[in-house]
Order: structure tokens, then sequence, then C-alpha cells
């Protein structure tokens, strides 16, 4: 593999690897206008092989991120960063705009960048049976989604992050409203104008934050490492934090959503076409949460500390409301989309602990929720596809007409809710073990804002969204045979059970879910470095005495050394002791834990 | 000075005059066949115009001659002017319906003569004249353009509303006069600047009024609340094409004419003025945008949008010159980028509607164009790239322009009078930008998920097509790419801000001049932390001084 590496096309990856990742889709859109019009399956092979040509420079881009050694790894903030001016201005001499094309990736954008390329070609495929009309559009609209989306994970520089994450609404608005079911232009409205007015109120704070820099900095930049930077020297007065998180979180928390402005996603859902719905809670709703991570709290670390608290209150009453409404649905894609809602909660609530546990948390049930309720979302489809309804009331015993099907849907379902040994599971145990031991001090790191008070009723949550979720699957699935008149519905070419093509779409899933429910360790050790070093490098207090202590322009792992240094036991070692009686299937999760410390420990040395 | 140094630098004008001239003259000759080549000569001649003004050199404000003065303001508007202005030829390549296609070519030409001349004039005179150049066309436009009832009421209706407008603006511009002494707009800011006008008790009430005529004459130009109830039945009643000129050649010469006269004022206004403009900017994007929720028609729809954008571009006319921060800190860059864009994607829009027809007339209403793409993918594509910057989304040059627009308005630091209400209006801004994009996806998700009704005739040749797509296509150029512009942009409005920076504390303004009731609102900005800094409030120092 080391051999394939040095090839190099990828050495000289390094500024332009991710340009190429982005844009792949946009010059797979060229293939699709190569056949004929009409000629639907030359088509749809294009858009797969566009998405898998994407995917497979993807592969590369991880590997080759994993190729370098830690050390190297941990040397710099970001990989394959590349700069390109964009919008420039000078007075005189000095630049007074710095608004560049900025892209690169760290530890969580690659895994997330990962997600989205390796679902898209999945949704893609998914979408074979489905979409009978204007074919074409259709794949060049989930190509140019495919653009935005791995932009916004790429993205180093505020703008350019706002313009990919504005931009993904286009294509999905077409999605819905030319390919959604019956109410499809009220969802595809309402998608559009709900996520706009939050982020328009986000573009004013991008606006702001350039005026602003330039005010502390004297350059109008937009870099997000620089502004990073800004916040850790104490350069954005709290204020200022404030009125920016508030900003910022208009357009975030929509998209995520957070609880009291999450009534649109439950109707674009059900609209949206089956690969909308996968995009959509796949990977389109944690722009939400990236941008929390990414922007929020890292830049504004003052204003993320005063209002984790309200946030997390949010987040947790999003769980139990979601998860409530989930239980009372009737229609199958509803319910789904109401657990997104209730699981989205739990990445908030582990975003908001900012501990390294709770955030590796949040993230990894970031990449989780993607799998599981993405591949939902297809077997929902599948479903549609051969019955015309969702009703739960209108279907059941499918588990004897469709064993397949049963099995996948229950093997997703206790992914979702979290069975220990799949992925479910290591995001949620994270999040809850991050936010009890939020308040844990150790002399180097101040309490976090959250504590226990938040976990019982998160914890219920979980209850909650096994019980709504089995229950869906026990009626769907057992009981007697119910199916509405003239189906199952083979016209298209679909067999009763799934066919080859849908499980070759579902096993994909299945096995990573199983990887990281099993080894996650890959996964959080890059996690952990890149949230200690781009996320929570100066969020709570304690650390930020330290940061300045040790003078402002100190090399960016300094800060990291001093604390280690001093301070062996690392936030992570308060937590593991205080975790309640463990089940025994987790020991694969513990022992990453641990070596979520020893993974740190060659860098502490250094 | 031979007449030819006075007449090389005014050569764009001059080969509009006289093309104005030979296209009537061939529009003649040709009665009875109404081939394109009328239209042809029409472009050639705005084209020649253009490659003219480019291959100046950019002037650096030499003297005045003519009651004109050249500065890099006119090179810019020159440039945008023509460059729209072929576009806008090519879109009414067919027009109008009639045979006075000569008249009407020349009609257009005259128009674009007059925003090169408000660009360049230099003397209130000239300048009222060179706004009138501009709007009497138009008048003639509108009623060449359909045979229809409706294009003749629009036409009257235009006609003495703009009448009226010019009245004002002419009483307005005495008054200036009147404080001035000169009617040389140079001088006046220079005499404004070394104080040495003539200084009365009254003059600073006679100063207000006559910027508040001013401002009204030309708030009906650029079609701001309250002046603004026109537009839309001008707008329907004329031709597709016509109301896409309108939208824009009348807006470009009114900000214009609005940057020249504050610079007289130094930028300083008095604070009365400055609210009644921030009140009329904050009225005009929600008047216009909540207005257009409630219309079926797209023509309709798109003249108030075009009223919220005049909005969005009073907020970059309150920001004013910033000197030296870049494009995104100052207004006048903020505002000349803005409009740039603006005329090229309200054009786009405009030429898909002047593109088709639909059950024996052009389309006008959303049903009209239901199930476009279907139809026509590209020219919907290329429409659809246009609504979207209309509506300041991403990856379109609309978005830079909302960014520059907005940016400009947060560039006033923290002690200074006017940073709170700026920053204010510009989330009034961001807040409108949302309601617009209510109505713009309306358009949008017509044209592309609407069932089709009636398949609409194909009717604008190559022309109006290739007008369609060099709107578009430059929105997406330009967002990649968007120094180009807003350098031009940046080195038209520096002259602007130079003129208005006199050696600091002699600064000394109208508001100045008129003494206790105008607060000193230090609008030229040098309270920068990064230039030399400078107490808010140059006219404190004017005040002492008289």
């Amino acid at each position: 593999m080391a051999q394939i590496l040095d090839m190099p096309l990828f050495n000289l990856a390094d500024s332009w690897a991710l340009t190429l990742v982005i844009f792949a889709p946009l010059v797979g859109m060229v293939l699709l206008w190569l056949p004929p019009p009409g000629d639907d399956k030359g088509i749809r092979r294009s858009a797969l092989f566009a998405s898998l040509v994407t995917l497979a420079l993807t592969v590369l881009v991880v590997f080759q991120f994993y190729s370098f050694e830690p050390a190297v790894r941990q040397s710099r903030a970001y990989a394959f960063t590349c700069h390109v001016p964009w919008i420039a201005g000078t007075a005189g001499d000095s630049a007074t705009i710095d608004i560049a094309y900025r892209l690169g990736v760290d530890g969580i954008s690659i895994w997330l960048l990962a997600l989205t390329a390796f679902l898209m070609p999945l949704a893609i495929w998914g979408s074979f049976s489905g979409i009978r009309t204007r074919v074409r559009e259709y794949y060049s609209l989930m190509l140019l989604l495919e653009v935005g989306l791995l932009g916004v994970f790429c993205a180093l520089d505020v703008l350019l992050f706002y313009v990919f994450f504005e931009f993904t609404l286009v294509p999905l608005f077409f999605l819905i409203g030319i390919w959604g079911g019956s109410e499809r232009r009220r969802a595809a409205n309402k998608f559009f104008i709900y996520t706009l007015a939050g982020s328009v109120l986000t573009f004013a704070g991008v606006v702001y934050l350039a005026y602003y820099s330039f005010t502390v900095l004297g350059t109008a930049t937009l870099s997000i490492e620089r502004l990073i930077q800004a916040a850790q020297a104490g350069h954005i007065a709290p204020a200022v934090q404030w009125w920016l998180f508030l900003a910022f979180a208009a357009g975030f928390a929509i998209k995520v959503p957070l609880f009291p402005v999450h009534t649109w996603l439950p109707l674009a859902h059900t609209e949206a076409p089956t690969a909308g719905s996968v995009i959509l809670a796949g990977v389109l709703l944690k722009l939400g949460t990236y941008g929390f991570c990414r922007l929020s709290i890292p830049m504004l670390p003052n204003a993320s500390f005063e209002l984790a608290p309200v946030v997390a209150v949010l987040a947790v009453i999003g769980i139990i409301y979601a998860a409530l409404a989930a239980w009372v649905q009737k229609d199958v894609k509803k319910l789904v989309a109401y657990s997104s809602v209730s699981h989205l909660g739990f990445c908030m609530l582990g975003l908001f602990s900012l501990k390294v546990i709770g955030v590796t948390g949040g993230v990894v049930y970031m990449i989780n929720h993607g799998l599981s309720t993405g591949a939902l979302f297809l077997i929902v489809g599948c479903i549609y596809e051969r019955y015309h309804t969702r009703n739960i009331h209108e279907i059941g015993g499918l588990a004897r007409q469709m064993p397949w099907m049963a099995f996948f849907l229950i093997f997703f379902t206790l992914s979702s809710v979290g069975l220990p040994g799949l992925n479910g599971f290591v995001g949620e145990f994270l999040v809850l073990l991050g936010t009890a031991t939020s308040k844990a001090t150790s002399d180097l790191r101040a309490a976090g804002p959250l504590g226990y008070g938040y976990v019982i009723p998160a914890a219920t949550g979980i209850i909650l969204s096994a019980v709504y979720m089995l229950w869906m699957c026990q009626r769907v699935l057992f009981g007697p045979l119910k199916e509405p008149a003239n189906t199952p519905d083979t016209s298209t070419g679909l067999t009763k059970d799934l066919t080859r093509r849908e499980i070759s779409i579902l096993v994909p899933i299945a096995l990573a879910c199983v990887f990281i429910g099993v080894y996650p360790k890959p996964m959080l050790d890059t996690f952990k470095v890149a949230i200690e070093r781009n996320v929570l490098r100066d969020v709570l207090p304690a650390e930020r005495v330290t940061a300045e202590t040790s003078g402002l322009s100190i090399p960016a792992d300094a800060t990291q050394d001093t604390q280690s240094g001093e301070g062996s036991p690392a936030e992570p070692d308060d937590g593991v002791p205080a975790q309640p009686a463990d089940p025994p299937r987790d020991s694969a999760v513990l022992a990453s834990l641990t070596d979520l410390d020893t993974t740190g420990g060659p860098k502490h040395e250094r | 000075m031979s007449a030819d140094s006075y007449l090389a630098p005014l050569a764009p004008e001059l080969i509009l005059l006289i093309g104005a001239g030979v296209v009537l003259l061939a529009g003649l000759m040709q009665s009875g066949r109404r081939g394109p080549w009328v239209s042809m000569l029409a472009l050639l001649v705005v084209l020649l115009a253009f490659v003219t003004a480019l291959r100046q050199s950019v002037p650096d404000g030499q003297a005045a001659v003519l009651g004109l003065w050249l500065t890099p303001l006119t090179f810019y508007t020159r440039c945008i002017a023509l460059g729209i202005g072929a576009l806008i030829v090519l879109i009414n390549w067919y027009q109008p319906v009639t045979e006075e296609r000569g008249e009407y070519m020349a009609m257009i030409l005259l128009s674009l003569l007059g925003v090169l001349l408000t660009a360049s004039a230099n003397d209130l005179v000239v300048l009222f004249f060179a706004i009138e150049l501009v709007s009497i066309p138009t008048y003639v436009l509108i009623a060449l353009s359909q045979t229809d009832q409706r294009a003749s009421e629009a036409s009257v209706k235009y006609f003495f509303l703009g009448a009226m407008a010019a009245a004002v603006l002419a009483y307005g511009l005495s008054f200036l006069y009147g404080v001035a002494g000169t009617t040389t707009i140079h001088t006046v800011t220079e005499g404004v600047a070394t104080s040495t006008l003539p200084s009365g008790p009254d003059i600073g009430g006679l100063a207000l009024v006559g910027v508040l005529l001013v401002f009204g004459g030309l708030a009906f130009k650029v079609a701001a609340v309250p002046f603004h109830v026109y537009a839309p039945d001008v707008y329907e009643g004329a031709a597709s094409p016509v109301t896409g000129m309108l939208g824009f050649v009348p807006k470009l010469a009114g900000f214009i004419a609005l940057i020249k006269i504050f610079s007289a004022c130094n930028w300083d206004l008095p604070v009365v003025v400055w609210w009644i403009i921030w009140i009329v900017a904050a009225a005009t994007m929600t008047a216009g945008n909540v207005l257009a929720l409630l219309q079926r028609n797209v023509k309709r729809m798109l003249a108030y949008s075009s009223i919220a954008h005049t909005g969005y571009m009073l907020i970059a006319i309150l920001v004013g010159p910033v000197a030296g921060q870049g494009p995104m800190h100052d207004g006048v860059t903020a505002l000349l980028f803005y409009i740039a864009i603006y005329g090229a994607m309200n054009l786009g829009a405009f030429a898909l509607l002047t593109a088709f027809r639909s059950q024996g007339r052009p389309v006008e209403t959303l049903e009209d164009i239901a199930g476009l793409a279907v139809r026509a993918p590209l020219a919907t594509l290329a429409f659809a790239i246009c609504v979207f910057s209309l509506m300041g989304f991403p990856p379109t040059a609309g978005f830079l322009g909302k960014v520059y627009i907005f940016s400009s308005a947060f560039s006033l630091d923290q002690p200074h009078p006017f940073h709170g209400p700026l920053i204010a209006l510009a989330i009034i801004g961001v807040v409108n930008s949302a309601i617009a994009a209510a109505y713009y996806l309306r358009i949008v998700s017509a044209a592309y998920i609407g069932a089709e009704v009636d398949w609409p005739v194909r009717t604008g040749g190559i022309p109006v097509r290739l007008g369609l797509a060099l709107c578009a296509i430059p929105m997406l150029i330009v967002f990649v790419w968007p120094a180009g512009l807003a350098g031009e942009a940046q080195s038209a409005a520096a002259l602007v801000n130079r003129s208005i920076q006199p050696q600091s504390t002699q600064v000394t303004s109208l508001a100045g001049q008129e003494g206790r009731e105008a607060i000193p609102t230090g609008f030229n900005a040098q309270d920068r932390p990064q230039s030399e800094s400078h107490p808010p409030g140059d006219s404190t120092g004017s005040k002492t001084q008289h």
C-alpha cells in the first residue's frame, strides 16, 4: 500500500487532492450528457461511475492521510491544505482582505468526507428503480449535491464554508420538489425557506466576522485557522462572541435540527425521494453539527461555554420530544425522520459537553447516524417501492415475505438504538460518558458546562428510541401478513424480497456498522487528535490560562505538551473509572477508550 | 487646447451619438422590410463604443472640459453601461413588433448616451440634462415596445411622473447652486472643502432642502419608496426586453448622480438627510420584497424585486466612501460592484420572458413559465442562474454583491453614531433577502417543478438566447473571480474617496456650514483603527473655524 501512496500523483496531491475530490462529481456530470436522451440505463451507469470515481479518490486521500506518521499528522493542523486568493483587497502595501479558497482536512472532516463519498454511490445506485422521469436531471442534481457536501467538509475559510453550506440547498430543493411525494412542492419550499431564513443570519454573522477580524487583526480574514488562533489569543471579545454564536446557531441549529426549529425536517423527509432522504439524513444534517464543531466551538469558546447549557437543554428536550413524536407516527418514514431529530440531539449534547470524550462521541455519532439512518431510509424506500404505502397499519408480517429486508431492518434498527457491538453504541456511550464527566476537573482542565443532570433524560431517550424502533419493527415485520391490495408491485422489475442490487447496497453499510462497532480505534484516534487541536484547544477556561501563560506565539503543540507533561491524568482518565458497570460486550470500546489516551502519548512525549 | 484634445476622450459618447443618428436613418431607409440589420447596426455601434471606452486609458481626473470631468468613475460606468448596453440590444433584437426599429434602437443608444454623460458630468446643469437624456428615450421605448393599451398607459404614466421627478430634481439642483454659488460640481466640492463659499445664516437650511429635493428626484429614477409606485405598472406595461432595460439604465444613472451629488457634499450628510435615507432604504427593500410576494405575474414580481434591490444599494450609499479599506469596506465600491452584477442578472431574467411566448403573447405569469425546464433546459438553466443570483445565492455573483454591500454596512466603528443603525439596516437587509428567496424560489420552482400548462413556443432567436447566456455566464465567472470587477469598482470609487478626503482637519462640510442642526457625523470614516486615528466628527473642527 505504501508504494501506491508514494506514487507521484499523490505526492503532488498535497495541495490539490481535495479540489480534485470535490469537483470530481462535477466533471462526472459531463458524463451524464454523453448517452443519448432516453438511454436511462446509460445515464444511471454514468452517474454511478462518477460517484464511484469520487469514492475512489476519497479513499486514496483517506489512505494517504493515514499513511502520514502520527507525528507528521500532528505537526500540522490540517492536511492537504490549499490556498488560492478569492476576495482580496489591499490598502497600500498591506492586505486588508484575505478571503480565500482554502481547503484542508483534519481527523474529523476526513471521516465525514469519507462518509459522504461512501453514501453517495449507494444512494445513486438505490435510485435505479425508483426514478423514472427526468433521469438525467436527477443524477446531475445528485452529483451537484455531492459537490456541495464534500466542499463543506473541506472548506477552511468561513465564507467558502458558507458558500458550500448554502449551495447544498439548491440541488436538494429540486430533488425534493421534482421527484418527491404528493406534497413535494410545499415540502421543498418549506425546506428551502426555513433553512435559508436561519442561514441568512449566519451570513450576517460571517460578514460581521470578516469586519471584526479586520478590526482586531488588521486583515479581514475568514481563515478558520487564523480565527481560531485569534480566539485563543483572546482577541474576540465575549460580547461579540455571543452575537456571533447566536448568528451561527441560527443557521446551524435549523440544519441540525435542534428542538424548536426542527419542524421542516419530518415534512422534507417524508416527501423526499429515497435517495434524497438518505443524503438528507446521512450527510446534510451533519452540516449543522459540523458547523458547530468546526466554527462555533473553537472560534467562540466563551460563548460556547456559557451557552452550552442552553443548547444542551434544547438537545435534551429534542431527544425526548422527538422520541415521543416518533412513537406515535403511522408513517414509517416519518418515524425514522423523528428518530433523526432525537439522535441529533445526542450529537449536540456530546459536542457541547466540551470535553474530548463527549465531542469524540458527538462526531462518532454523526458518522453512525449517517450510516444507520441512511440505511433505514433505503429500506423504507424498498418497502415503499413494493407496497406504495408506508403506513404502519397497512403493512405487517413482512418478515415471511421479505426475509432479507427483515434482516437488514432489524440489523439497522439495532445499530440505530445502540446495541453494543454495533456502531451506534460507541457514539451513544461516549456522548453519555462525556456529558456525565463534563463537570470533572483536573488541575489543568476546568469543569465543562454539562453534568449528570443531562444524562438522565438523555438516557431515557435511548430507552424510548429502543421502544419505538423495535415496536415499528415488530409491527412491520411480524404478526399476521398484511399487504395492501395488488401488492407487492413487481412491475418495475423488483422481486418480492430485496433484489440483489438492493442487498449489495445495504451490505457495505452493514459492514461499516460492524467495523465501527467492533474496531473504532482508527477513527477515534484521528478524532482525538483533531478535536484536541482544532476544536477544544481553548474552550475551557483553565486551558486558556495555560495558553496565555505559555505565550501566544507558541507552536501549536506546545499547549498540549505542557498540559500532558504536568497533569498526566488527562481527562479521559477521569471519566473511565467513573463509568457504571459495563456490559461485557463493550470491551472493544473500552480498549479504544484507553487507546484514546495512549495514542496521544507519543505526541505528548515529543 | 485644440478641439481634438477636447473630443478625443469623449469618443464613446460621440460614437453613440453619431451611431444613434445613423441607426435612425438606417431604420427609415429600410421601411417595409424588417430585417435584423438595424439591430445589428445598433449592436455594432454599442460594441464600438464599448471597445473604444475600454481602450482609453483610465482617466486620472484631468481638468474638467465642457462641463464634463473624466474620472475613473466615468471609465467604470462607461464600461458597464456599454457592456450591459450590448446585452440590452441583443435582447431587444426583434423589438419592436411594429416597424419603427430604427427609432427604437436609436432611443436605446441615446439612453445609454445619457448614462455616459451622467457619469462624466461635472456641472449641475449637465448632470440634469444627462439624467433627462436617460429618461426621455425610455418614454418612447415603452410606447413603441407594445401595441396594446397597457404600453401606452405605462408610457404616459411614466412620462408624467418622470416629468414631475425631473422638476423636483431641477428644483433641488437650483438650491445647491444657490448655496454653492457655482454649478460646477468639481468646484462645489473644492469650494466646500476650502470653505470659500458665501456663508450666511440661511444657507444650511437651503442646502438641506436642496439635498433632499435632489434625493427625491433621483429616488424616482432608482425607484425607491415612496417614489416607486409607478414601477410595477410601468414594468408590466412595457414589453419584457424594455423592462429589463428600465430596471437597470435609469437606476445606474440615478445612483451615479447620487454619488456625484453626495460627494459634492463631502458625504457628510446632515443627520436628518441621513436618517431619511435610512428609512427610505429600509422601507424600499421591505416594501419591494413583501409586495413581490403577493404577485403572480413574473414581470410584476421582478419589478418589485428591482425596487428591493434599490433598497440594498441604498445601504451602500449610506455607508459612503470609506477610503482605503478595500472593496468590502467601502460603500461606493460595493455599490458600483453590485449595480454591474444587478444589471446583468436582472436583464437575464427578463431575457427569458422575451424568449418565449405562450397563448399568443409573451410569457408573463408563473403559469406561463410552468414546466419550462423540460421544454428548454438550457435557457431555463441560464434563467435559474440569474434568479438565484438575484436571490443572492451562492455560487453566483449576486451572492458576492450581497457580501460586499452588507460588509460595507458593518464598516463603521463602534464609537461612530451610525455604527448601530447601519448594522440594524444590514440585518433588515439579510432578513429581506430571506423573504425575497420565497418569491424568487416560486419563479424557479414554477419553471422546474410546475406541470406544464401550455408549452411556450420559442420566439427569441439566437440573439436573445445569446443575450440570456451572456447574462448568466458572467454570474458564475464573477463569483469565481471577483477580483477583476471589484478592482475596477474600487479604482472607480477611489477618486470619489480622494476628492472627499482633503487634508484632514481642514475638511469642512455642508453639514458644517449648517451650523448647529447638523450633528457631526465623521462620515468620512477616518476614525478607523488602521488609518491615522482621527476623532469622529470632522465638522467639529470646522465649526470652531466659523
